[in-house]
Order: structure tokens, then C-alpha cells, then sequence
């Protein structure tokens, strides 16, 4: 460590150790007002969002949680390294918390940065039990800001969860309403030729897939600290400071791309973990990551803080200012994105299910051949022209910048400081992410939860996973108690992060240091995908006091034990 | 809900903040920051470390036209930069320092000294040999002999992409 | 290299030991997540009022009605036309089935049919197929075994067209063709009779209530249409129907 450095600071920094802090939360029913509508939820401590959780480093917490509902609750700390029993997770980690009980939770805080939790019961979360944990880290940060806030979205629904899950479970496209019409048609033959569009809409309609299947959830009200895009949460500055936003993204099922008209952002920290700054104009936040970026508004005016949900069904908008009541342009909502054929192409791995016999063998027939053809014309095929590594070529829903800016991707991230030296993962275990958006199920392997046996890793190795998202919906999957080490092709540098979205026909590797015994739960954040069945239970056999456990690593062999 | 809540973090922040009020129109006139100066007027010699990311001291006080030896060590991971300037200076370097990272000449924490060399056409090469500059790997250190100007709105200030506006920058205070 | 690795090497022989983290100390889930997930749902496709070409008026309804999981639903299937002049039931049938997927956008079912309206009643068997066929069609064919012993065959066909997203035109068509006659209820052998409608709707509430209008063409073919002339019935009729989808 930097001993000088710390020298330096002694006197502004408490010692790290003896430090304990208690804390009270209570699980509570709430009203929810977002502006468009006020709609009964679930919160703590008399609201949602709940209560922004400061912790220190090196901290010792307790957590006394109080169930006030009539049914049963959890709280799971999103990203914190804990033991296994701590995490939240009813079912896998502990029994959950009754109704009228109170379970404290205690664990040191091993990190810094920014987090959140949520219940893992249910669908508490979407109906809006949530909150943000900001860690003030031991040392300093490697970054400088005159202020900081919390900006946490979510994707506030009219329906409750469960009406959502009985709602797509009856009808997949229940909540879809940016679908192609006949106009959409007209204008695409106007546009591309009659026979192209007819081919390409039957290309799609062969496959039974849509082109607009971005957002399984639309119709929600985007909001920003609780705040829906009339309420203008407003962050007040001093022209010329640097500010600290805590981007959050607790929805259940939503995407945003967010951008400050007017202000350049610094990336300096992904999924809690600080990051080389990345300088954006606009980035993309998967459910369930966190972004920390810096910006330095120096004018004397207000700035829209736009997030547009990634299939532009709808937008989440705060305001930076150096006042209360002033308000920034709030720009229009772009073209919803439409998937291309290469978002599909993960598809062609389906063959392996069981089930399939005919249809798939015409489905591929047909890959090869409009597909092909549609390629030549160069039509209806390319994406929007931008590329990013962790999309597929030609991908409909690669995010580009509204100024024409730097748009963030994957690839830009590296790890500030690498948390693990660099080494060969003893294994890989290879994920397929899959699904029928026409049945609403969704699964790993082709297997939903229900049926799955547990991933089997062992205390001491790395694990490689490989992520094949073969179908055509973004999956954030999220791995607990350990963390993901994104592979972007930097080694050392990669970054360490605790949800990595996968996209539609791409492959994404991660890999795991396992080295906290237990068992976690590992799964798609989407909140209606995690409860269709993708996700799974992962089993740490060994442990530190356990001779055995560096030896057993090498006992996998590979996939699903 | 829980309001902006003020968290000072480094000791320095209210001088780096009468600093951003004037920076807005310097640049410009006449020397800026200063020019290269005689060791054998060297008054003291000042250290600094560069950490990711980030200087130590932070600011630093100069009398007007004193010549000061700067002894920079890179004590991070990563390759940083030591540059004194005005802001508007330093804003103009970022965006060479953006075409050495894309140019693959910044990487993390190696330079491709290969890559410095080569001429970039029109006259630059990408060498990063300015004298009011230092362009480190960790672990090397440099030294910079520097004449300040009588006054101004002076910063040094490490500007490979991202760095300064993750605030990798220090002060310099004219007594 | 790799600490682990090197360290593996020399202790292959313990490979198949215990672990200090044995199952026995983690709990099993038990939670509805590792049930599988339940789900019901209530269409009325048709929930309508009819008035035909020759003053006929009907109350009109189609609904599917079910609960299950992912690989077993049950489903109560229930149509009807009630005769509003005469308070009778032209025709009312109710099947209760069990369907379980059998392909990746198809699924089969089984059970039985009751057909209690005005005149006869009829018990059948039921074995059918149904899910969504290529370009967007939802077809549903089944097979019907009567307790009189004849069988016949139904297929179903719908088809929407998105004028807007939430300005529907669907197109629905209804065959039956009976492999033997059933002259008490008015059934000739070969292709009985069609009914087709087109709907155009409006979203008002969500997918949950979509007020529509449309037309509906009914015919009788064949045997079945000389039956019902024979009864003093007409063979074809077209309908103006003002309706609601609801689903719930």
C-alpha cells in the first residue's frame, strides 16, 4: 500500500478497524406517487427509494430489519462480499425474514463505492422495495468531487409484479406496444422496396420472432430518486464544482442510456469498483449495475440528466442546477431501436434443445437462405451503423451517443486497481442463456431453476464462464457473494464488476476468483426472467480451513455438476 | 429524500475551487505558465508523487518568477503525466494525449516508447518531449526545472484521458 | 504459473474426500422459486352481441380460461351464442382440457367436450393440437369423438393485423368438417360449416378490455346446410358484431 500516503492522511481518516455502525431498516407497505400515477408499494422505512446506506470501510454493520409486511421479506445487499449466510437470499442463503420478525444482519464491509439492495422475495423488488449503499473507502478516493449524489432508476410499473409475470405469461407482447404496424411496413417498402420489406417482415415472421422485442415491460414511469420525470429530482451545484453521480439502475426489467446535454461525464467507477476514468458523453446502465461518473457543470444553469429506456419506450429525467425550480431543456425520446438478424444469430443454437425436430430445421433452412439474400440488398439487415465488441455485428440495439459523441462500451473499461493477480482459470463452465419469448420461459442451458441442478464450484480456483445469450433479449446476469471479472481482452486490467450484461447473439466471457464458501444465488436481473427460471444456485464446496479445497479445484469438469 | 450531502475528500478543495472561478479566461497572455528554467537558479527543489490518480501534494505555493526543481515520481500503476499549465493549456494537450492512447503509445501502464518515435506526419511525433511536461511509467521518476511567470492561473496537471477530469490536477498558489 | 495448478499436482489422491462445506450445512430451497410457476388467465377472444342480416339477434361469447405451469395447463375453453328473441342457446359448449407443449411454438391437448344448448346434447373426446404457426398464425385444430360414436374436426385460424399498436384488425376463421353424420343435431358428413369475422379493436384498458366492431359470416355446407333448410333454418347469414376483447 501507499504507507506515505496514508501517512498523509492520518489525520483526516479514522482508523479502519473497531470501526461498527448499527442500523435500522423497516420493510414497510408505502404509496408510491410518480407523478403519472400513485400506486401501493413496498419500501423501507416509510418510502421508497429507500434510505441511501452510507458505510465505511472496514466497518463492522448491523442491520436490524423489520418485517412490517404480512408476508415474508429479504433483504439482499446487491454486490457486497459477505458470508454466504448474510446475503439475503431466502431459499439459499438463510430462511428469510417472517412476517413481524426482526433479522439483523452483520458483516464487515470489505469495500468501497457504490451499491444497493433489494428483496430477493417475490417481486417486492419491482413494487419498489429498493435502496442505494454509498462505502466511503478506507483510503482515498482515486478521483476528486466537491459533492456527490445518489441517482437511482427504476421502472415504476401501474401493474404489480405478479400481475406483470401472470400478464406475460398470457400474453408475451401483453406490454409491448412499439411493435410494427402496417405503417411501419409502408414506410420501410417506401423506403427499402416493397419486396425487400415483405421479405424481411416474413424472414422474421418464419422465425416467429419480432424485431421489436427490446423491452419486455413497457408503460412504466421511469423514475430518478423516487422522482418521476415531472418531479425533476434536482441536484443543486456551485458552477465549477466537480459532482459525484451514483448511478444506480434498480429497475426490474429496464435498460437506460443516459446522457447531460452540455456536460462531459468521467467514468471512474463500474459496479462499485473503481475504473481508469473513461471520459462519455453517453453511457448504457444494465439493470442492476451501478456507473459513478464525475461531471463539472461550470455554467450557471440547469442540466437535464436524460436516461431513455434502451428500446425508448420511456425516459427517467433529473436536473443538475445550481438552484431549486430551474429547469434544462428535456430532450425528445429517439426512434425506438428495431433487432437485426444478427441479434438473432445466437438462435441457431437452439438445435441442441430436445424438443425441437422440424421447425428448427426449417428455421435454419431459412437463416440460410432470406437471410442471405437480405444481406446482399443491404437493406433492413444493418444495425444503425455503430459497433461496439460486446454487441453482435450488425446489431440493431448498439447504442450510439445523441451528440455523436463517445458512447461507452464494455471495451473501455478497466480495472483502477486489479483486485486479483492475473492467472489461468483452472476451469470453464460454459452458460448458454436461453429462452422462448413465445412461452415467456426463461432459463440457462435450456433448463429452468426448477429443474436445475446446482453449479458446483471449488474454494480456491477460477472459474471462466462463458455467457452464450442465444436469444434476442439483453440478460444482466449477476453473480452473488463473488465478483465477475469481465473479460474485455485486458488481462490484469480487466474490470471487476458484479452484473455483466450479455447481448442478444454475442458471447461474453467472466471470470470468478472463488473464494467464499457457501452458496449464492446466480441469475438474469430481469426481474420476470429470474423468476421464469433463469437462474441458478451455485455451491462453494471447500473452504479457507479446508486442505481439501485448493485440491478439489481441479476435480471439476466443467459444466453443471 | 437524503439531500446532496457534502463530502470533502482531499484538503484542498476550497483553493481548487477559487481556481475554477478563474479559469475561465486565462490562457493566452504572454508565457502562461512560465518557461524552462536555469538549474543554477533553482531556488528549492518541490516532490511529487503521482498516484492513481491522483498528486500528492496537491497544490503548491510559488513566489512570483522563482525557478523551483520539481523531482516527479510515478508512484502508481499506471503512466501519468506531470504537466504545469493553465487549464486551457492543459485542455489542448488532452487531446494529443487522447491520439497517443488511441495510437495504442499510452497503454494503462506501459508506454510504447517505439510508438513515440514515429512521425505522425505534419511535423509531430508523438515523443511528448515539451518542457513544461513529464510523461512517466510507474516506478520511473523525472525532474523538471521550471521558471514561473510573475502570476496567473497555473495548474500542474496529469492529462492522459480521463485523469484530469477525475481531478488529477494540483494548484499552483502565487504567495 | 498458476499457484493452484502446482499445488494440485501433488494431491490428485485426496481428489474424491469430503469438503469442510458439506451439503448437509446449506439449506435446500424450499421457496416457490424452485416450484414451478404457476400462472392463470382469463380471454374472452369474442364477447360480443350479434345482429344479423335476416334481424337474428345473439349474445356471443369465446373464452379461455386457465391455470397451470409451464408443462401442464388447464384450461376451460367456453363459447356460446344465446338466441335473444327466443332466451335460447343456439349453441353452448364448454371443454375442459389439459395441454402440455410438445414443440418449441406448439402444444397438445386432451379432455372433453360438453355441448348443452337448446335441442340435444352432446358429449365428445377431445385431442388437438394449438400454438402459433409461422407468420404469426394462431391455429388451433381438434379432433372430436361424440358419446354417439361420430367424429368431426374443428380448425381455427386468427390472424391480427397492427394498424397501429393499439388499432387491431384480426381475422378469424372457424371450419368444421364432420367424418360422420350426426342428423339429431343438424350435422351432415364432410365440410359442415365455417364462420368467419373480421374485428377491428381498440386497446382502451391495456390488453384487458378492447371494444371492437366487425363482421361475421356464418355458413352451413353440404348435408349440414340441407339439414338446416330442412329445419327452416337459413344456410348462411352475415352478422354486425359490437364487442369487447377482455382479458384478465
Amino acid at each position: 500500500m501507499k504507507k506515505s500516503f496514508l501517512a498523509g492522511l492520518a489525520a483526516l481518516l479514522m482508523p479502519a478497524f473497531g470501526l461498527a455502525g448499527e442500523y435500522n431498516l423497516t420493510v414497510d407497505r408505502v404509496q408510491i406517487d410518480t407523478g403519472d400515477f400513485v400506486k401501493e408499494g413496498i419500501g423501507y422505512n416509510g418510502e421508497s427509494p429507500g434510505p441511501v446506506l452510507r458505510f465505511k470501510q472496514g466497518e463492522e454493520v448491523t442491520i436490524n430489519v423489520t418485517n412490517n409486511l404480512d408476508e415474508m421479506t429479504s433483504i439482499h445487499w446487491h454486490g457486497l462480499i459477505l458470508p454466504y449466510q448474510q446475503d439475503g437470499v431466502p431459499g439459499i442463503s438463510f430462511p428469510g425474514i417472517q412476517a413481524g420478525e426482526t433479522f439483523t444482519y452483520r458483516f464487515p464491509i470489505q469495500q468501497a463505492g457504490t451499491y444497493w439492495f433489494h428483496s430477493h422475495s417475490g417481486f417486492q423488488e419491482p413494487d419498489g422495495a429498493y435502496g442505494a449503499i454509498a462505502i466511503e473507502p478506507e483510503g482515498r478516493e482515486p478521483f476528486r468531487y466537491d459533492r456527490e449524489y445518489v441517482v437511482q432508476l427504476t421502472d415504476k410499473h401501474p401493474h404489480s409484479g405478479d400481475r406483470i409475470m401472470r400478464n406475460l405469461k398470457m400474453m408475451p407482447d401483453y406490454y409491448n406496444r412499439q411493435q410494427q404496424t402496417v405503417g411501419e411496413f409502408f414506410s420501410d417498402a417506401s423506403e427499402h422496396g416493397f419486396m425487400n420489406t415483405l421479405k424481411d417482415r416474413m424472414a422474421w415472421g418464419d422465425m416467429r420472432m419480432m424485431k421489436a422485442d427490446v423491452e419486455d415491460l413497457q408503460g412504466f414511469t421511469a423514475l430518478i430518486n423516487g422522482k418521476g420525470p415531472d418531479q425533476n429530482w434536482t441536484g443543486i451545484f456551485e458552477p465549477g464544482e466537480r459532482i459525484r453521480l451514483r448511478f444506480i439502475n434498480s429497475s426490474a426489467m429496464t435498460y437506460f442510456d443516459i446522457r447531460i446535454p452540455g456536460l462531459n461525464m468521467t467514468v471512474v467507477q463500474a459496479d462499485g469498483n473503481n475504473v481508469q476514468p473513461v471520459n462519455v458523453d453517453e453511457f448504457r446502465i444494465g439493470v442492476a449495475e451501478t456507473y459513478d461518473v464525475i461531471v463539472r457543470p461550470r455554467d450557471e444553469q440547469a442540466y437535464t440528466i436524460f436516461a431513455e429506456s434502451m428500446g425508448r419506450s420511456g425516459f427517467a429525467r433529473a436536473t443538475l442546477a445550481p438552484e431549486e425550480g430551474m429547469e434544462g431543456v428535456v430532450p425528445e425520446l429517439r426512434e425506438p431501436a428495431r433487432l437485426t438478424m444478427a441479434d438473432m444469430a445466437g438462435m441457431h443454437g437452439m438445435d441442441h434443445s430436445a424438443m425441437e425436430s422440424k421447425e428448427q430445421s426449417d428455421m435454419a433452412g431459412m437463416d440460410h437462405s432470406s437471410m442471405a439474400g437480405m444481406d446482399h440488398s443491404g437493406m433492413l439487415m444493418s444495425g444503425n451503423g455503430a459497433s461496439d465488441p460486446f454487441y453482435a455485428e450488425g446489431s440493431g440495439i448498439v447504442p450510439m451517443a445523441a451528440n455523436g459523441g463517445k458512447f461507452l462500451s464494455y471495451a473501455d473499461l478497466r480495472a483502477q486497481n486489479p483486485l486479483y493477480e492475473d492467472r489461468e482459470p483452472t476451469r470453464e463452465i460454459e452458460l448458454k442463456l436461453t429462452g422462448n419469448m413465445e412461452r415467456y420461459t426463461w432459463s440457462i442451458n435450456g433448463v429452468k431453476y426448477e429443474d436445475a441442478d446446482p453449479i458446483r464450484l471449488q474454494y480456491g480456483e477460477r472459474v471462466r464462464f462463458k455467457f452464450v445469450n442465444e436469444t434476442m433479449m439483453t440478460h444482466p446476469m449477476h453473480l452473488h457473494g463473488m465478483w465477475s471479472i469481465l473479460d474485455v481482452g485486458a488481462d490484469q486490467w480487466n474490470p471487476i464488476k458484479h452484473t455483466i450484461s450479455v447481448q442478444p447473439g454475442t458471447t461474453v466471457y467472466m471470470e470468478t476468483e472463488v473464494d467464499e464458501p457457501g452458496q449464492w444465488a446466480f441469475h438474469c436481473h430481469l426481474s420476470y426472467h429470474a423468476a421464469a427460471g433463469m437462474f441458478r444456485k451455485v455451491i462453494v464446496e471447500g473452504g479457507p480451513d479446508s486442505t481439501q479445497a485448493k485440491t478439489d479445484a481441479v476435480a471439476g469438469n466443467g459444466g453443471e455438476a | 429524500m437524503n439531500a446532496a450531502k457534502f463530502l470533502v475528500v482531499a484538503t484542498s478543495m476550497s483553493m481548487s475551487a477559487a481556481a475554477f472561478g478563474a479559469g475561465a479566461h486565462s490562457g493566452g497572455h504572454g508565457g502562461g505558465s512560465g518557461e524552462p528554467g536555469k538549474a543554477s537558479e533553482v531556488s528549492r527543489t518541490i516532490n511529487v508523487e503521482m498516484h492513481d490518480n491522483y498528486y500528492e501534494p496537491e497544490s503548491i505555493e510559488v513566489n512570483p518568477g522563482e525557478t523551483v526543481r520539481f523531482v516527479v515520481v510515478n508512484k502508481g500503476n499506471l503512466v501519468h503525466e506531470f504537466n504545469i499549465g493553465t487549464p486551457d493549456m492543459h485542455e489542448a494537450h488532452q487531446e494529443e494525449m487522447m491520439m497517443m492512447v488511441e495510437h495504442g503509445v499510452i497503454q494503462g501502464g506501459t508506454l510504447n516508447h517505439d510508438m513515440m518515435e514515429m512521425d505522425m506526419g505534419d511535423g509531430h511525433s508523438m515523443k511528448h518531449d515539451d518542457p513544461n511536461s513529464v510523461l512517466l511509467e510507474p516506478g520511473k521518476s523525472k525532474e523538471i526545472v521550471w521558471k514561473f511567470s510573475e502570476q496567473g492561473n497555473i495548474e500542474f496537471a496529469c492529462n492522459v484521458p480521463g485523469h484530469y477530469q477525475a481531478g488529477m490536477y494540483g494548484d499552483v498558489n502565487f504567495n | 504459473m498458476s499457484r493452484v495448478r502446482f499445488m494440485t499436482l501433488g494431491l490428485l489422491s485426496s481428489l474424491l474426500l469430503p469438503t469442510t462445506v458439506t451439503a448437509q450445512e446449506m439449506m435446500e430451497d424450499t421457496t416457490a422459486r424452485k416450484q414451478a410457476l404457476t400462472t392463470w388467465g382469463v380471454q374472452f377472444e369474442e364477447f360480443e352481441y350479434r345482429y344479423s342480416d335476416d334481424d337474428e339477434e345473439l349474445g356471443v361469447w369465446n373464452a379461455d380460461i386457465f391455470y397451470g405451469t409451464d408443462e401442464l395447463r388447464f384450461r376451460w375453453l367456453t363459447k356460446g351464442e344465446y338466441e335473444i328473441e327466443e332466451q335460447a342457446y343456439e349453441s353452448l359448449e364448454n371443454q375442459l382440457v389439459a395441454q402440455t407443449p410438445i414443440s418449441k411454438f406448439f402444444d397438445a391437448k386432451a379432455g372433453v367436450r360438453f355441448d348443452t344448448p337448446e335441442g340435444p346434447d352432446r358429449t365428445y373426446a377431445v385431442l388437438g393440437l394449438t400454438g402459433l404457426a409461422p407468420q404469426w398464425f394462431e391455429v388451433d385444430a381438434s379432433l372430436y369423438v361424440s358419446d354417439e360414436g361420430d367424429t368431426s374436426a374443428e380448425f381455427d385460424a386468427e390472424y391480427e393485423l397492427l394498424l397501429t399498436n393499439h388499432l387491431i384488425l384480426s381475422a378469424a376463421l372457424d371450419a368444421t368438417v364432420a367424418f360422420s353424420e350426426d342428423r339429431e343435431i343438424g350435422l351432415g358428413k364432410g365440410l359442415s360449416s365455417t364462420e368467419t369475422g373480421l374485428r377491428l379493436s381498440y386497446d382502451l384498458i391495456d390488453r384487458a378490455f378492447s371494444p371492437y366492431v366487425g363482421v361475421v359470416h356464418e355458413r352451413k355446407y353440404g348435408d349440414t346446410a340441407d339439414l338446416a333448410e330442412a329445419e327452416g333454418g337459413s344456410t348462411e347469414d352475415w352478422f354486425a358484431v359490437v364487442g369487447a376483447r377482455i382479458a384478465f
